[in-house]
């Protein structure tokens, strides 16, 4: 490194830090990226059109591979080899990881919706929670460079829950399939709205990347970059630069500070030969994901920091916020032998059902506090490990029975906010420690009433949508306790180290700086202050990229 | 009544279902088969009847305990390769026998229809051997499930006929099948156990048939190919069904 004298370690490559790391390039700011993981070409990788039926066990998923066979997660998934965490009794909550150049942006659902004033002052509107640093003013025009260098299609449908994107920044979404149509028509009635999903997909070309080609899961990656992930967007850009270096298997294992308490640079350990290596840095970001990060603050303790790195006010670890899930479906007569045709489209929902409850929480007809979304899965899938229906006899019979039930039924995916309570946090498990000697994370888990409550009306709707479409249910429908899905399950663990006004109540000011050491910056999902229900990812990358430009102008300003 | 398709093979008492593995597939197992002939074979089982009169339909519940050796096998781990995919990495475990049975259940669930192959053409029993064998948790509670209801099949057929299943008529095949195969009509107590087992190797057969090309088509998917420019959506016929339906619903 002695040759490349870099200013800023970015701690991590996901939606956070390669967004960071994009950012200060381009203004020209020489960056250091560090990688848990190994390197990863999605060109050269991804299983672009390889069939189910091509991979073991017909691609379903199992302990090694938790979303199949195909699934883009490299070394990760909720175990990491040699990389344990633990959890209090009665917790089951699951940390999602990948160990892999991009991080989860390799594999995410790319849903990339805004989130609106309404999210951004919750506790102000109801006393629950806590509010964000800033106006939804202050982050639309960030918000409207962050669509358009990342490439989000969709519409602007004037919802309340959906705040429009500036004009001409959204590319056109993908036409709706049939059962998409059907459930448009069913919650009408109710109703309930539907719109076009925003998803990070191409539907036009953008720079090197190609637009979608309407086929092949983005689960798997892409190769043409149309879905995104960093490894094909802002990595390759950042690094086109010349003012990005990246180490792959660098584990970064504790945050170094000065007798001042400031942060001069950090340890990691190299993956590849266990070595321990020390590195100095003027400012670091940490962007390793949220749980991730708040982890390596609680083990970087000093005599200035005794309760870990950037926890004068005692909130890193606390917070924790997951979207909560729940999943309804039905089979839809009126969709059985209906006339097939192509329907991967961008492989997943082109039409959802976005939050329609703000009038009703206003009036108070609502027993929980805040909203949720449905996304749609349905269609004429490929064939995998799992054929659905209750089927009867053999041979031709048996058969028609399959196509009869062939994309014939609907079901929806909830995704709600969750509300932070102090039963949701993470620690340092005293005991145990990974493969490379560093302390793990211990989770604590609870749903509260908000989120069964919230689930236990999604129930309701789902049913009485997927009703209203011919559906019958001979069940009733289960407890919200047990339908909703375990903590972390959603993979959109935020709050950690949450941002906020003041220092004795959060980590880090609005940009993400933290109250305690003002070089050393979060800037993954740990900053969120609350968790709106539209999935964390495009906002992730918002604030890296505003606070990243802010940076650099306290860099040139000689603060810092 | 019920389907009968049978292809000419089940027929013979002698037919043996021969694994679709290419050769070079084959000459990597050498070394996994004999290595697997010090293990206990999972043919050592002890058939539990508790009791049996002779006479077609008047046999009580039978279930076979099998004990079943460990699968120790490793899985392809967490980073597979995703673009030369190995199959079956763990090694398979079924018997020749075993093949063969579940060669001729997946003809009688999916027989060959006009161009269309049966379950054993496309290779079904290989992709059946690579599940019950894998040393996942899905699979090692199917692999019980699946072997036993194998095993009863046998036991039935020699109980009713003195034979084992492939050895049999198609018509005395299909009267046992006839018995285990529905479960939406009033199953009888000795029946429970395997109607509920047959069930989840059809739908594994029906899966692994499905997956295969010549299955994909004769699903319907049309799928897994480049749409260059916008997305077409539905087609106009799909949009007829589709406001008939509509209008059906009242919406």
């Amino acid at each position: 490194m002695e040759s490349f004298n870099y200013e800023v370690i970015v701690v991590g490559s996901g939606a956070g830090g390669a967004m960071a790391a994009y950012t200060l390039t381009k203004a020209g700011r020489k960056v250091l990226l560090l990688e848990a993981g190994r390197d990863y070409d999605p060109k050269k990788e991804t299983p672009m059109f390889k069939r189910k039926g091509e991979a073991p066990l017909m691609g379903a998923g199992n302990i090694d591979k938790n979303f199949g066979f195909y699934d883009a997660t490299v070394d990760g998934g909720w175990t990491v080899p040699d990389e344990p965490y633990t959890s209090a009794e009665g917790t089951d909550f699951r940390w999602w990881r990948a160990r892999m150049l991009g991080g989860r942006t390799n594999h995410w659902g790319r849903f990339s919706l805004r989130f609106s004033e309404h999210d951004f002052k919750g506790k102000s509107r109801d006393g629950l929670g806590a509010d964000w640093p800033f106006e939804y003013e202050d982050i639309a025009p960030w918000y409207d460079k962050t669509e358009a260098l990342v490439g989000v299609c969709g519409t602007n449908t004037g919802l309340d829950d959906m705040p429009d994107s500036g004009e001409g920044i959204l590319q056109p979404p993908p036409k709706p399939r049939v059962p998409e149509l059907l459930v448009a028509a069913a919650a009408k009635t109710l109703g309930i709205p539907t719109a076009p999903m925003h998803r990070a997909v191409l539907t036009r070309p953008l720079d090197d990347r190609q637009a979608c080609f309407n086929a092949t899961n983005c689960g798997y990656g892409c190769s043409i970059g149309a879905a995104f992930q960093t490894t094909t967007s802002l990595l390759p850009m950042a690094k086109a630069t010349g003012n990005l270096q990246i180490i792959t298997d660098a584990m970064v294992k504790s945050i170094d500070v000065n007798d001042a308490g400031k942060v001069t640079g950090l340890s990691y350990v190299d993956k590849t030969t266990s070595n321990e290596i020390k590195l100095d840095a003027k400012v670091v970001i940490l962007a390793a994901s949220a749980c991730e990060s708040a982890r390596l603050l609680l083990n970087s303790k000093n005599k200035h920091h005794p309760n870990g790195l950037a926890n004068s006010s005692g909130q890193v670890g606390k917070n924790i916020m997951d979207s909560t899930g729940a999943n309804i479906y039905a089979h839809i007569p009126a969709l059985e032998n209906r006339p097939i045709y192509n329907e991967d489209g961008n492989t997943s929902n082109h039409l959802f059902i976005p939050w329609w409850g703000h009038k009703m929480q206003t009036n108070g007809e609502l027993e929980f506090a805040r909203g949720y979304h449905f996304e749609i899965g349905t269609g004429f899938k490929e064939p995998g490990a799992s054929v659905g229906g209750d089927l009867q006899g053999y041979g031709k019979n048996l058969k028609s029975q399959v196509k009869k039930y062939y994309g014939a039924s609907v079901g929806f995916a909830l995704r709600g906010e969750m509300l932070p309570n102090k039963n949701c946090y993470m620690e340092i498990d005293p005991i145990v420690k990974d493969k490379w000697g560093i302390p793990v994370s211990k989770f604590h888990w609870k749903w509260s009433q908000q989120e069964l409550k919230q689930v236990e009306h999604g129930l309701k709707t789902g049913k009485a949508i997927l009703e209203k479409m011919g559906a019958t249910f001979d069940q009733p429908l289960p407890k919200p306790e047990d339908a909703i899905l375990k903590g972390g399950e959603i993979i959109h663990e935020v709050g950690s180290t949450r941002m906020g006004d003041s220092a004795a109540e959060s980590v880090t000011n609005q940009y993400g700086q933290t109250w305690d050491c003002d070089n050393l910056f979060v800037m993954d999902a740990g900053v969120f202050a609350s968790n709106p229900h539209k999935n964390c990812t495009l906002t992730i990358m918002t604030l890296a990229m505003r606070n990243a430009t802010w940076l650099s102008e306290q860099l040139n300003k000689g603060e810092l | 009544m019920k389907d009968l398709h049978h292809s000419k093979q089940q027929a013979s008492t002698n037919y043996q279902y021969t694994s679709g593995l290419t050769r070079r597939e084959s000459l990597k197992w050498l070394g996994v088969l004999s290595a697997s002939l010090v293990l206990p074979s999972i043919i050592g089982c002890t058939s539990k009847q508790r009791e049996v009169r002779t006479g077609i339909g008047s046999l009580q519940g039978h279930w076979p305990e099998l004990k079943l050796p460990a699968i120790t096998a490793s899985g392809y781990g967490k980073d597979p390769s995703l673009i030369m995919p190995i199959r079956a990495p763990w090694g398979k475990t079924l018997t020749g026998e075993q093949l063969t049975l579940v060669a001729v259940l997946s003809d009688i669930l999916v027989p060959r229809d006009g161009n269309v192959p049966s379950a054993s053409e496309v290779n079904v029993p290989d992709v059946i051997d690579e599940w019950v064998s894998a040393p996942y948790v899905r699979q090692q509670n199917d692999r019980l499930v699946i072997l036993s209801g194998l095993q009863w099949i046998d036991d039935e057929s020699q109980l009713r006929f003195k034979q084992t299943f492939t050895q049999l008529t198609n018509s005395q095949q299909i009267q046992i099948v006839d018995d285990i195969a529905y479960s939406d009509k009033e199953v009888p107590n000795e029946f429970v156990n395997i109607v509920s087992a047959f069930s989840v190797f059809r739908k594994l057969v029906l899966a692994a048939f499905f997956c295969t090309p010549e299955g994909t088509k004769d699903l319907g998917y049309i799928g897994n190919i480049p749409i260059i420019g916008d997305y077409p959506g539905p087609t106009e016929e799909a949009m007829a069904h589709l406001n008939l339906k509509i209008q059906e619903l009242g919406l």
